[in-house]
């Protein structure tokens, strides 16, 4: 992909961005990763997945990691979440270090993880009944939240008669009704279709924007990290380490027509140029024989 | 143009390719009736196989000790070698008849004694045909007169009918008889020998291969013999079979599911218990009947305790399993979502294997059930075993066919009124919704739910 040669680039900032940036980071720390490491040990040689990450994600902003695949994009978001010790390094959330998995660290699988036995209106009081709340206040909560992802008519139907986008759309009201500090989010539209997909992200950012509520987000998708991200956490791989924070200049609200826009086109070729590098060659670095006749070119 | 676009016929046979639903129940349909087919044919299309010839009508050999009597069943091959020898034994007799010394040395009452007996010989024949009763066999009155009747041709014998060769027979004898006494009496009987008859025959199929009609005919024999004394109906047999498998397996469900789940659960668990459990399962649950009946003395104890040491610990091993297959990311889930360790047990693992430990729990059964024959020949015989025992003894196979059915057919009903009601236990598997649709469950279900909504109604009504 070859930007447009008077695309300004995405570091030359308007002062309105400076400033949205500078507003950002005055907001009190909620999570903050120190010196992260991971290792897994294995038969052939130790594999580095995570070397000492480093960032912070500030009160209700929307963060999007992204990176090439196996980077170690799930690993970290799997130590955040408690269920993967770090080899070293610390997990702070609101200042205190993580231990294991809770109730104030939400999570979206990519998978579908609702449970099959369980109603969507159970799945969503599955966190409030662990916490041993029940009642009626808790279950009218629950309705609200079924409600905010557009289920009301099937709060009595079971994950199996729902479709993928359906299903994705509880499990972010069930990870919501615990009153999570931060919604952690692993590929969570990855085995959706373009459109639902697309559809699905706009319904997250209205959800954002309406509850306290901070979000990481991973992704392997530029134009959905470009669209949702108030940052842009960028990883390498080989060992897994941050290769830059990216500040998103694109203005909010976000809407779809923004996709052509000029800052999101210059964000997106950023990004790019960070994950893919060698693509910078062209055809010149495919070695592919020619299968089909010379002449019978469609041009 | 419409007519290019007539709609290709589907394939029968395609690589993994669903069938229609009526192919489908076709070819149910056919898996039932090909073998009772085949067995059919073979049982009464003669050409097919009928290796052996079954008597009906039988004659002693003085040269052979074995003795057959009618409905005994001799090889093919020996049959015209039998016959043979009992003609070429009247061809003898005859001469001796027409000799100086008839009676060949023999004294009046032994050739007489023989010559009632010659008499009898016919007795089968003339019950079939319906000529006496069956409690008749002994009456030499009646059997007397029959040769009367037949000798002068005012009755024949219609099925089995009697050789040519055989009414000669007859017709030779009765001139003789006759010229004793026109009626029987005891002591002014025949004193010189008489001519045996020919034995004759059907071909048929070995005694263990009964034909269709007869294992039915036995069958509705079987089930209508009462009680009597020590000796059960088939009812009660089957009850006490049931008993006997249902008991040994609900026992081994009940101790070896929680030891599954747990260990499924607990990679500790998993440690301590599944090896041994795993070399246990290797040895034959039969060769413990001896110590089981020690240890269990009489009655049912033992048996059951043998149908659980053959199913308990593959249970445990199955459902060991079935819970380590438990999606992991529903575990880290729960987890995030803020469960303990002990409700991870209780209200993620539990619940999430129940669907998949009833399929087991089925196949288990089926396991159960192969365990009740050894099981009721431990100690005492008992149940359904003890009469196929008895009466393959006396090669009744007739007998014995229509109880194999029968636990097959219990066994085969259990599993598909088992898997049927999956559904409905599980409303939200696949099978459940297809359990809501199916047309059986909705006919038997219909005034459950019919009650159920009224009472809901009411309920609801009643707080309003
Ligand atoms: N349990 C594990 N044991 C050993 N190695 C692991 C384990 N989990 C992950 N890895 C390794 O860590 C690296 C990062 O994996 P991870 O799944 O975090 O990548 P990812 O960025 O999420 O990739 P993708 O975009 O394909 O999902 C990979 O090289 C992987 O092989
Ligand atoms: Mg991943």
């Amino acid at each position: 992909m070859t930007p447009p040669t008077d695309i300004l680039d995405y570091r030359t900032q308007s002062p309105e961005v400076s400033a949205r940036f500078s507003k950002l980071k005055e907001r009190p720390v909620v999570l903050s990763v120190k010196n992260l490491t991971k290792i897994f040990p294995s038969q052939n040689g130790d594999v580095t997945a995570l070397n000492s990450i480093d960032f912070e994600v500030y009160r209700r902003e929307f963060m999007c990691v992204i990176g090439p695949s196996g980077c170690g994009k799930s690993t970290l978001i799997r130590i955040l979440a408690g269920l993967e010790s770090e080899t070293s390094g610390a997990v702070l959330l609101d200042g205190n270090p993580v231990a294991g998995p809770g109730p104030d660290r939400g999570m979206v699988f990519q998978s579908y993880t609702l449970f099959p036995w369980l109603t969507v209106k159970q799945n969503v009081l599955f966190g409030p009944k662990m916490a041993g709340q029940k009642g009626a206040t808790v279950e009218s909560e629950a309705r609200q939240w079924i409600e905010m992802v557009g289920l009301s008519k099937f709060e009595n139907s079971y994950p199996h008669q729902l479709s993928g986008g359906m299903k994705q759309r509880v499990a972010i009201a069930r990870a919501l009704a615990n009153r999570p500090r931060i919604l952690l989010m692993d590929e969570p539209f990855g085995a959706l279709d373009a459109q639902t997909r697309c559809q699905m992200q706009s319904y997250l950012l209205k959800i954002w924007k309406n509850l306290d509520i901070t979000i990481l987000f991973i992704t392997h998708d530029l134009d959905e990290a470009t669209y949702l991200s108030d940052r842009i956490l960028v990883l390498k791989a080989n060992p897994g380490e941050v290769d830059e924070i990216i500040e998103v200049p694109v203005p909010r609200p976000r809407t779809v027509d923004q996709f052509v826009s000029p800052e999101f086109i210059a964000t997106k070729h950023r990004i790019d140029e960070l994950i893919h590098p060698k693509n910078k060659g062209g055809d010149d670095e495919l070695h592919f024989p020619r299968m089909t006749k010379e002449g019978d070119d469609v041009e | 143009m419409s007519g290019s676009l007539k709609k290709a016929r589907e394939p029968w046979f395609a690589v993994r390719r669903e069938l229609s639903p009526q192919r489908s129940s076709v070819l149910t349909i056919v898996s039932f009736a090909l073998p009772l087919l085949i067995w059919a044919a073979v049982s009464y299309l003669p050409f097919l196989w009928h290796p052996d010839v079954q008597l009906q009508l039988s004659a002693n050999r003085a040269d052979v000790s074995t003795v057959y009597v009618a409905g005994d069943r001799v090889s093919k091959s020996y049959f015209p070698e039998f016959q043979e020898a009992v003609r070429s034994q009247n061809e003898d007799l005859k001469k001796q008849l027409s000799s100086d010394d008839p009676l060949a040395g023999a004294s009046e009452s032994s050739v007489r004694r023989a010559n009632k007996k010659v008499l009898r010989h016919l007795v089968p024949l003339l019950i079939q045909n319906k000529w006496i009763k069956d409690d008749q066999a002994t009456d030499d009155e009646a059997i007397y007169h029959a040769w009367g009747e037949l000798a002068s041709s005012s009755r024949r014998l219609k099925s089995p009918s009697l050789s040519e060769e055989n009414l000669a027979i007859v017709e030779d004898n009765w001139k003789a008889m006759s010229a004793i006494a026109p009626n029987y009496v005891s002591d002014n009987f025949v004193s010189t020998p008489l001519l045996s008859l020919i034995p004759q025959g059907k071909t048929s199929n070995p005694d263990y291969l009964p034909a269709p009609d007869q294992v039915l005919a036995a069958g509705v024999k079987v089930f209508s013999i009462p009680a009597d004394g020590d000796r059960p109906s088939m009812v009660q047999r089957i009850g006490h079979s049931l008993q006997i498998v249902f008991g040994g397996f609900c026992l081994a469900a009940l101790v070896g599911v929680p030891i599954g789940v747990v260990c499924g659960t607990y990679p500790f668990f998993s440690r301590l218990v599944e090896p041994f459990t795993d070399f246990f399962r290797y040895m034959p649950a039969p060769t413990f009947s001896t110590l089981l009946v020690a240890i269990f003395l009489a009655n049912d104890a033992p048996k059951i305790a043998l149908v659980f040491v053959g199913t308990f610990f593959q249970l445990v091993l199955v459902t060991a399993n079935t819970t380590r297959r438990l999606d992991m990311p529903l575990l880290e889930a729960a987890q995030t979502l803020g469960a303990s360790q002990r409700q991870l047990l209780t209200r993620v693992v539990v619940p999430g294997i129940l669907p998949n430990l009833y399929d087991d729990l089925r196949i288990l059964l089926g396991w159960a059930w192969t365990w009740l024959v050894i099981a009721e020949l431990v100690g005492v015989k008992s149940g359904l075993t003890e009469f196929i025992e008895t009466q393959g003894r006396f090669r009744n196979f007739d007998m014995v066919f229509p109880i194999i059915i029968l636990i097959g057919l219990i066994g085969f009903f259990t599993d598909q009124i088992l898997s049927l009601i999956k559904g409905l236990v599980f409303p939200y598997t696949e099978d459940g919704t297809k359990a809501a649709s199916h047309p059986i469950l909705k006919a038997v279900l219909f005034i459950p739910r019919l009650v159920l909504r009224l009472l809901t109604n009411r309920s609801a009504s009643g707080t309003t």
